[in-house]
């Protein structure tokens, strides 16, 4: 019997199957050469073997719709607010385009995890056209112009909407369109059993969710008064984890979840430890990610050599009246040292940095977020002390509070973040880049304005009141190899200065539209530096365009106009007088499985290897060769432990400076590196104006003598 | 360290014959040291030829003589006598693990998808596994240990022992996630009684209880090169095949170190062989291809007695021959099998890659790519801002 999964072909397989011309990449060719001809074969004979004599063919699109939403497999109120003519007419456009697959993994990943199959899961029920339709379908919700707008840009990969976007618009059985929350927890055992309720809740419908753990008080501190009573976060940790573990969506992904702490909470070393290779059954923690949130002061304690003090938060609050998360520990510092009320302990500052260098050498993690910087480059009104699963949203939250029975006495707000991200290659390439950028705004504000969580009501009520979004960018190793320039060079950071200023600027443009259009704006404008017109200063004040003649080049054959310090005054006035609609509007995601099938490099990182492999649940190990690569612009392709970091971090300062959430930053090392060269890189990170740390990933090559003869990703 | 140091370091490597090629900047920092490092290998060496050059056993005697001299022999590591030991021993540390670290319940709703053929399939090959760890760990490895020739070849032999523990511990922790204690004692059942098993594990026990120091490493370095490898392939088969992917990552982190062990103990073998006479030499030689003819044979029906089931007994057998191949030049040797019946399938051969560079989505798994990294305190010049 055929079957679709590939779990279920198991046994002998024919000579040249697509996983064995898969793997072939990762082998040189006899004539020293990567085989990319063997992984087009390899997507090629997918379609032959398998994705072909696996899809349920019906004569006609009516009888296809009918079929889907009889059956209960897409939402009738989707396609009903559309003619069937115009969804005929939108369906030969998508076609029209002659979409393929250009790798593999890009078709292996859709048909996997995407694409519409029969409740049995045997048989497919979508092609990829079918699936942008359904999506742009639902985006657009009966506006015939915008849904054509959204097929143009997601069929020619110009906009690829995030996982939980892609993978449910339209479907009548699926989970949310949101890809990721961020919750508070405030000092009570309400606040902490709620959270543990929503973290069930927000895992089942799929998306990743982190809690900020900074405002529970720590291991020893009073309960009732009585001293010496409460387990501090890890415990905590361990309810997360386990919650996690059993929420999945539909078996579809796993929960996932991040937890930050304050790096001047007493549990620190012991949260860190938890990551630690030897730690003990009862602390370690496997799959929940870590965060560590560093002001500036940290630094400075550092830099002196000095002890860092930790303070309790049970005490924070009592003396200052607001959990310990909404207040500036850089300012406060010296303030809470000489406050006999707060209890403190003190650890050694640089000790702190190399002990996170040393669990991010054995773990990867923690995740970094530099809250100063965060919060200076902050428009909005309020304070932001945490970030998510992949450290690209930065909003500002309120806390809820709760009565015995768990009910909200007053409900706070949360953060949700949609996600999409631009393919920068195809983008340079748009018809129209400023109608991509604003196509994209749209559909993302889209998924906002649908979207509402009404199992965890402070995000919903969060995502009532800020519509925020964010917009990625990714490909932009891919796009500086196909014009020839390096990763981190001069020519590439001025591309990445004057692409994402470019982004901004139609990106702001887009949400002020979106603003007039609907007469409102997200609830605090007034408030923000955008009302002030304060944002707009270092648009006004200083003209920004290429430095290098190359890249001046790259954008007049586009027939990209860059925006002038005029129209960034007159952007400015319309901003003052209506407002925008989303109180956020970009954050940059590591983009992992849409890269894939949008054939992309993942976000703006440089590419971890030449022939990526890429392992996880549902594929296996699958081979992924870079985009827009050749045997002939190798040079082009260095890998990011070649790269190294500070080429990394100069790019991203490039693109952070335009950018009004975060940008997920992993920083690669080679085996050589020492948890001095980590803490190194955080400092210059710092320093840089980066925001947030995503990943530390190390490189170990085979020890010489033991490496597999002619494997490609071994020996480059 | 300045560029004079470095020059002058290199130009006296340069007259030490035991120099293996990687240089590690804390060792042999002054002419003086190396010299009596030279010096200690030469006195090291003029024993252990006297020992082997005479081409016959050692007797009760001069093995006491050699263990005794061990004994009193503290370990100091900074005086290296051969660099590769200092260099396996970092990577070994490096790549400490415990099978803890994996999170192997995440392949739960896999296994619930394999065959009853392919469960016990799986079952048997990881039990089977287990009992070629269990000999290496608590035999294979601690026999190579009188043999030493240094006392930090030694210590690297106690780390590959435990590891070897670890491993076969790992197995239990497989065990234990997927299957039911009576599936497991049946698994433990089947591998007392299969007479292939036991013929291999027989084997290899003659000859690490048999009184030749380079035939241990013989037997060593195909176990942990060559016979291992069978059942290896079942999980990077089903790994290619998006199953059970985090007890592949666990085995990958087992080969990751065998790939090591059997490199390390092939290398140990190859400089005792430099110092035989040539009679000797092609003594050693036979030996080692009749040897592996005999595990071959035993491997053959092996794996043909656990694969025909599923049908993979060819695929498997052409991973014999290439890892055949493998052990081989780890011994120094040439190969015995050509590349006609070495053609492995590439989504097995690209899945054993060692080195630690796939990209993994936080959603499924911990990857096999973490190590234990080098803790250096920064100075007051990186916090100058």
């Amino acid at each position: 019997m055929a079957t679709v999964t590939p779990e279920m072909t198991t046994g002998k397989t024919s000579a040249m199957d697509y996983h064995s011309l898969n793997a072939m990449l990762n082998l040189y060719g006899p004539d020293g050469k990567i085989q990319f001809e063997k992984d087009r074969e390899a997507a090629n004979q997918y379609f032959l073997q398998h994705v072909n004599q696996n899809t349920v063919f019906f004569h006609s699109l009516k009888e296809k719709l009918d079929y889907l939403v009889e059956n209960e497999y897409y939402e009738a109120e989707v396609l009903d607010r559309y003619s069937f003519e115009f969804i005929k007419s939108l369906m030969k456009r998508a076609y029209g385009y002659k979409f393929r697959f250009p790798t593999f993994l890009g078709a292996f990943k859709y048909y996997t995890s995407y694409t519409l199959k029969t409740f049995d899961g045997k048989r497919y029920l979508e092609r990829y056209e079918d699936r942008v339709v359904n999506v742009a379908l639902a985006l657009a919700e009966g506006d015939e112009r915008l849904a054509e707008a959204f097929v143009d840009e997601m069929v020619n990969g110009r906009f690829q909407p995030a996982t939980p976007t892609f993978l449910n618009a339209g479907k009548k059985q699926r989970g949310e369109l949101v890809s990721c929350f961020l919750l508070r927890i405030e000092d009570n055992m309400e606040s902490i059993g709620r959270s543990i309720n929503s973290a069930l809740q927000l895992s089942k419908r799929g998306g990743g969710v982190a809690f900020n753990l900074t405002n529970i008080r720590e291991y020893g501190a009073p309960i009732k008064q009585i001293q010496n009573q409460s387990s501090g976060v890890i415990p905590v940790m361990k309810l997360f984890e386990d919650s996690f573990s059993y929420a999945n969506q539909l078996g579809a992904r796993q929960g996932a979840g991040a937890v930050y702490l304050q790096a001047h909470h007493p549990d620190i070393m012991r949260f860190l430890d938890t990551k630690r290779e030897n730690a003990d059954e009862k602390i370690r923690i496997k799959t929940l990610s870590l965060g560590v949130v560093v002001p500036d002061i940290t630094f400075e304690l550092a830099k002196k050599g000095e002890d860092m003090y930790l303070f309790s938060p049970y005490d924070v609050e009592r003396v200052y009246g607001v959990p310990f998360s909404d207040i500036s520990v850089t300012e406060k510092y010296h303030e809470m040292v000489d406050d006999s009320r707060i209890t403190k302990t003190k650890i050694n500052a640089r000790e702190f940095f190399q002990t996170l260098a040393e669990i991010q050498f054995e773990s990867g993690y923690p995740y970094i977020m530099f809250e100063d910087t965060v919060n200076r480059a902050n428009p909005i009104d309020g304070r932001i002390n945490m970030s998510n699963l992949c450290s690209e949203i930065l909003q500002v939250n309120t806390p809820s509070t709760y009565d015995d029975d768990l009910d909200y006495e007053s409900v706070g707000k949360d953060i949700s973040c949609n996600l999409g991200s631009m393919n920068i290659a195809l983008s340079m390439d748009s018809p129209d880049f400023g109608k991509t950028v604003e196509t994209a705004i749209r559909a993302l504000t889209a998924v906002s304005d649908q979207s509402h969580i009404g199992s965890v009501p402070s995000i919903a009520r969060g995502n009532d009141m800020s519509h925020a979004i964010g917009l990625g960018q990714m490909n932009l190793h891919g796009y500086l190899g196909r014009e020839r320039i390096h990763y981190g060079s001069e020519e590439g950071l001025d591309f990445t200065n004057i692409y994402f200023y470019t982004v901004l600027f139609h990106a702001l443009r887009a949400s002020n539209l979106i603003a007039r259009e609907k007469g409102e704006t997200f609830e605090g404008f007034e408030r923000s530096k955008y009302a002030s017109g304060e944002f707009f200063d270092k648009y006004t004040e200083q003209e920004w365009k290429p430095a290098t003649a190359r890249v001046q080049e790259l954008f007049d054959a586009s027939e990209i106009r860059i925006p002038t310090q005029d129209d960034w005054r007159e952007l400015k006035a319309l901003v003052q007088e209506h407002g925008i609609y989303n109180q956020n509007l970009q954050a940059v995601p590591p983009t992992g499985s849409i890269s894939y099938i949008n054939n992309s490099t993942s976000s703006i990182h440089p590419i971890a290897s030449k022939i990526e492999i890429r392992k996880e649940g549902k594929l296996g190990r699958v081979y992924y060769p870079a985009p827009f690569m050749t045997n002939d612009n190798l040079e082009y392709f260095q890998d990011a432990y070649e790269i190294g970091p500070e080429k990394i971090i100069d790019t991203y300062a490039a693109a952070t400076q335009h950018v009004d959430q975060g940008l997920s930053l992993t920083l690669f090392f080679k085996d050589t590196a020492t948890t001095r060269d980590i803490n190194k890189a955080q400092i210059y990170a710092w320093r840089k104006g980066i925001k947030t740390i995503y990943y530390v990933r190390l490189r170990q090559l085979a020890l010489e003598g033991t490496e597999v003869d002619g494997c490609v990703s071994c020996m480059l | 360290m300045t560029r004079g140091d470095e020059t002058e370091k290199e130009q006296d490597m340069d007259t030490q014959d035991t120099q293996t090629g990687s240089a590690f900047d804390e060792i042999a920092e002054s002419p003086v040291d190396a010299e009596q490092a030279r010096e200690a290998i030469e006195a090291e060496r003029d024993e252990v030829e006297a020992a082997l050059g005479a081409g016959k056993p050692q007797t009760e005697a001069q093995q006491r003589q050699h263990r005794h001299n061990h004994l009193v022999q503290a370990i100091n590591w900074n005086r290296i006598e051969d660099d590769k030991d200092l260099e396996v021993w970092n990577r070994l540390v490096n790549n400490f693990w415990l099978p803890e670290k994996v999170p192997l319940s995440n392949d739960v709703q896999s296994w619930g998808t394999l065959t009853p053929e392919e469960k016990t399939l799986t079952m048997r090959v990881f039990t089977g596994l287990t009992l070629l760890d269990t000999i290496q760990g608590t035999v294979g490895a601690v026999s190579l240990i009188p043999d030493a020739i240094t006392p930090h070849e030694e210590a690297v032999y106690t780390n590959i022992a435990f590891m070897e523990s670890v491993h076969a511990k790992s197995y239990s922790s497989i065990f234990s996630t997927l299957s039911s204690t009576k599936e497991i004692d049946e698994a433990f059942r089947w591998s007392t009684e299969n007479p292939y098993l036991q013929r291999k594990a027989e084997i290899i026990i003659d000859y690490y209880e048999g009184d030749d120091p380079l035939k241990r490493k013989i037997a060593s370095t195909l176990l942990e090169s060559f016979l291992f490898y069978s059942g290896f392939y079942l999980p990077m088969h089903w790994s290619s095949r998006a199953k059970l992917t985090n007890t592949a990552d666990l085995i990958r982190l087992i080969i990751r170190d065998e790939a090591v062990h059997g490199y390390y103990i092939g290398y140990k073998f190859q400089k005792g062989f430099e110092q035989l006479t040539p009679e000797r030499q092609a003594e050693i030689k036979d030996y080692t291809y009749s040897l592996l003819y005999e595990l071959y044979e035993n491997e053959s029906k092996y794996t043909a007695d656990l694969y025909d089931s599923v049908g993979l007994t060819e695929d498997v057998k052409k991973f014999l021959h290439y890892n055949a191949n493998k052990a081989l030049m780890n011994l120094g040797f040439e190969p015995l099998f050509p590349s006609t019946v070495t053609d492995v399938s590439p989504a097995i051969l690209s899945a054993l890659s060692p080195n630690a560079d796939e990209n993994h989505d936080f959603f499924s798994g911990s990857g096999s790519s973490y190590v234990i990294g080098k803790a250096e305190a920064t100075a007051d010049e990186d916090w100058d801002f």
